[in-house]
């Protein structure tokens, strides 16, 4: 495979999913400037491990995927910097989800309320909520990406949108998550 | 079923991901449970929320300019790591620059001429109406079907040469649908697709001959309507068979925007 072969291959695979990767930066990282940083970083990574990307894999996973990791290493660092306290373990149960009353989002929720209520969630349940309700993935793409079981990813969907119904039924404070 | 196996559906269930074997019993369960029916309200007003809004962040276009700038500094890289030299003879590069400055002058002289002038163009004014046929009749009007020119514009990185402008009027009635590679006057261009109520406007990009900035030209045959403009280095053929007053309002949308 020559290099002009391999360019032109990743440039039409890859280029038109740039909106997605930044989508997807941007939300984990929470600001505009690292999101840059981490979509050309996971760019040029990409161009690197292009080699071993198979025809017949799905394109938006394998990126996001790079995405993710890429974003992920000055996440954790920040994390132990903040010492943010780690979500509890994966097994718990929805926290008592019964007694919501239908429909009672805010009349206000504006994109800036509503960005700021999924930016509030912790990193793992965002990014499902992200890669589902805003990327369209399936869960299989979504436990592709993340790399954690479908049972995990249907779990952190249903706490992640609990809580932000929460947040934005204006039950729970956007500090005491 | 009990509420608690119920809980653990609703979301698979909302995300279509619920297989038939257990959508069976989680919509008897819900039928008849008052609270469980409530749960899953709540998130339908939930997904129904975050649909409505434009949550999404759309990539800067200066980021997908820098990063595809980046990109051939990898290749090149990739090349002198393989050991691959360069086997141009030095004297090439003399008559190669030689042969470019012809090309220029030459294109300068026909422009004066008024070769690519659209003046005398009409040759090219009918090349323009038969590629806006071409592309309605093969069905081949789309390469990129996408009303998002954050999809459309990258899309064309790496088939050409330069970087289209692309917009999208759609809150004017002019909807991008898309774009697609066309060949118009001897070179590869841009074709950004537009839907007004049932029409079809073809709109080709090419980089200008002059970089002059020039005002709408109209053109009409066959019940046609094309016009020309350049601007900011760009030239623009826009064809379509809606009326001329439209297409001139389309076109002044396109020059006004920029």
């Amino acid at each position: 495979m020559n290099d002009e072969y391999t360019r032109a291959r990743f440039e039409t695979l890859m280029l038109p999913l740039m909106n997605d990767a930044y989508n997807m930066a941007r939300w984990l990282m929470k600001n505009q400037e690292d999101a840059e940083d981490m979509v050309q970083e996971s760019y040029l990574k990409a161009f690197r491990f292009f080699a071993s990307f198979h025809e017949g894999t799905n394109c938006r996973a394998w990126l996001l995927q790079i995405i993710r990791n890429t974003c992920y290493s000055p996440l954790g660092a920040r994390k132990l910097r903040q010492k943010e306290v780690p979500i509890e373990e994966e097994a718990g149960q929805v926290e008592d989800p019964s007694p919501l009353p239908p429909a009672r989002l805010a009349k206000k929720a504006t994109v800036e309320a509503v960005r700021e209520a999924i930016e509030a969630l912790p990193v793992e349940f965002r990014e499902a909520i992200v890669l589902r309700e805003l990327e369209g993935l399936s869960y299989k793409e979504i436990s592709d990406v993340t790399r954690v079981p479908l049972g995990t990813v249907m779990s952190r969907l249903a706490r992640g949108r609990h809580q932000l119904y929460l947040i934005l039924s204006e039950r729970k404070e956007l500090g005491h998550l | 079923m009990n509420c608690q196996e119920c809980h653990d559906f609703i979301d698979p269930y909302i995300d279509n991901e619920l297989d038939i074997a257990a959508a069976i019993p989680f919509q008897q369960h819900l039928r008849d449970c008052s609270l469980c029916q409530q749960l899953l309200e709540s998130r339908q007003a939930l997904r129904a929320l975050l649909n409505k809004l434009q949550l999404r962040f759309e990539v800067p276009d200066s980021l997908s300019r820098k990063i595809q700038s980046a990109l051939p500094a990898a290749t090149a890289s990739a090349r002198q790591r393989s050991g691959g030299r360069s086997v141009i003879p030095w004297f090439t590069i003399p008559l190669a620059l030689a042969a470019a400055l012809a090309v220029v002058f030459g294109l300068q002289f026909l422009n004066q001429r008024g070769m690519f002038a659209p003046s005398g163009g009409n040759a090219l004014v009918e090349e323009v109406i038969s590629c806006h046929v071409r592309s309605l009749l093969a069905l081949h009007l789309l390469d990129v079907p996408s009303t998002d020119q954050h999809t459309v514009k990258p899309w064309f990185n790496g088939k050409l040469r330069y970087s289209p402008p692309v917009q999208d009027f759609t809150a004017q009635g002019f909807r991008l649908i898309g774009g697609r590679l066309d060949y118009l006057n001897g070179r590869e261009v841009a074709a950004l697709v537009y839907q007004r109520n049932k029409h079809i406007i073809n709109l080709f990009v090419a980089p200008s001959e002059s970089g002059r900035t020039e005002a709408v030209q109209s053109f009409a045959k066959d019940g046609y309507n094309v016009l020309h403009w350049d601007r900011d280095g760009f030239e623009f053929w826009a064809a379509s068979d809606i009326n001329k007053e439209e297409l001139t309002a389309f076109a002044d949308l396109e020059m006004k925007q920029a």
